[in-house]
């Protein structure tokens, strides 16, 4: 990525700071900018038309989206779902509808010993059932609830808030999976509660977020049932955020 | 729906976890989760069976009287059919 104005550079800096590596193959040729202090921001792909964006919150929401995008196209061999993935020992895939709390959640389990691998995108390989590392920085939607508060330096865009420095372990390396947990937000809800899924279950829901399915063979069914056929699969509906992490850490612990 | 020989879809993919079965109708963009029965009865709506078959083998598979499985059989393959899931040529 190339980035030679100050404002762009510490927006990217921010979000993907902790995806930066060693220069080698190069697979992703961007350049971005802005063109002055009013104008817009631009994402320029090598080979392809720039994008524009009026503000940074705007901006970091077409470089995620087209990095995805860009990185299904690269690993097409990876089975891509909407999900954010922490570690505790095993990976664990958090699968959320937009809005429904998995950034949040996932704050708040970093408070709680988990690692970090992705808040977003988890790249399986169907293969050895490993999870790839997204380490964009954790971006939530608003402020989280009293108990988990954001540092000071959290970076507020016009539409998100990317935490740096979160409490938990930056895992860069591929996990391997241990469970699935399908993440559903019920603002009544009195207490937190969790249930097994059956696999076809968990599989339907899998498949609904899938990113890129129609990459893999019968049209990615296989693959979503591949991965909740060899992992516990959980719906949790969270309520009261402390007693939603401990809950999950409960129901995650090895049995004896 | 054929009415005595109901037939699944052959353009839709089913795959069976464990008892139960996903099946995916990418041409509706729906994907759909069949409990244990629900899956007896799709496995054999291949067809050939009739519902009357069908109901005979659930009967005695599942340990229940026939008249509870042939209204199993019916909703299950009414709500098939309300999904999309069936073969629309009659017999």
């Amino acid at each position: 990525m190339r980035c030679s104005e100050s404002t762009t550079y510490a927006l990217v800096t921010a979000a993907y700071g902790e995806m930066r590596d060693d220069a080698g193959t190069i697979d992703l040729d961007y350049t971005v900018g802005k063109n002055g202090a009013d104008a817009a921001f631009y994402i320029a792909r090598a080979g392809e038309k720039a994008l524009t964006a009026p503000d940074n919150g705007t901006f970091l929401a077409a470089f995620d989206k087209d990095i995805a995008i860009e990185l299904q196209k690269i690993r097409r061999d990876l089975y891509f779902v909407h999900a954010a993935v922490l570690t505790r020992g095993e990976a664990v895939m958090l699968v959320a509808k937009p809005g429904g709390g998995k950034s949040t959640l996932t704050w708040a389990l970093l408070h709680h010993g988990f690692g970090f691998l992705s808040d977003e995108l988890a790249p399986v390989d169907l293969d050895t059932l490993e999870v790839h590392p997204y380490p964009r920085t954790l971006a939530l939607k608003r402020e989280p609830p009293g108990s988990y508060p954001l540092p000071r330096r959290t970076l507020m865009t016009s539409r998100s808030l990317h935490v740096r420095n979160v409490p938990g372990r930056i895992v860069k390396a591929p996990a391997r999976l241990g469970a699935v947990v399908f993440l559903n937000y019920d603002r009544d809800a009195s207490e937190p509660t969790i249930r097994r899924l059956t696999s076809a279950e968990a599989g339907a829901r899998l498949y609904a977020n899938a990113l890129n399915p129609l990459a893999h063979t019968a049209n990615g069914l296989d693959g979503a049932v591949r991965i909740t056929a060899a992992h516990p699969c959980y719906e949790l509906v969270s309520a009261d955020l402390p007693a939603t992490c401990a809950l999950l850490a409960r129901t995650l612990e090895p049995s004896e | 729906m054929s009415q005595n020989h109901p037939k699944r879809r052959s353009d839709v993919s089913a795959r069976v976890v464990v008892d139960e079965t996903v099946v995916l109708d990418l041409g509706a963009a729906q994907i759909h989760q069949l409990n244990t029965t629900a899956s007896f009865i799709w496995n054999r709506c291949d067809g050939r069976c009739t519902v009357g078959e069908i109901a005979d083998q659930l009967a005695e598979s599942f340990d229940i009287d026939r008249e509870t499985a042939r209204q199993a059989v019916q909703e299950t393959l009414r709500r098939f059919d309300e999904l999309g899931l069936l073969d629309s040529a009659r017999d």
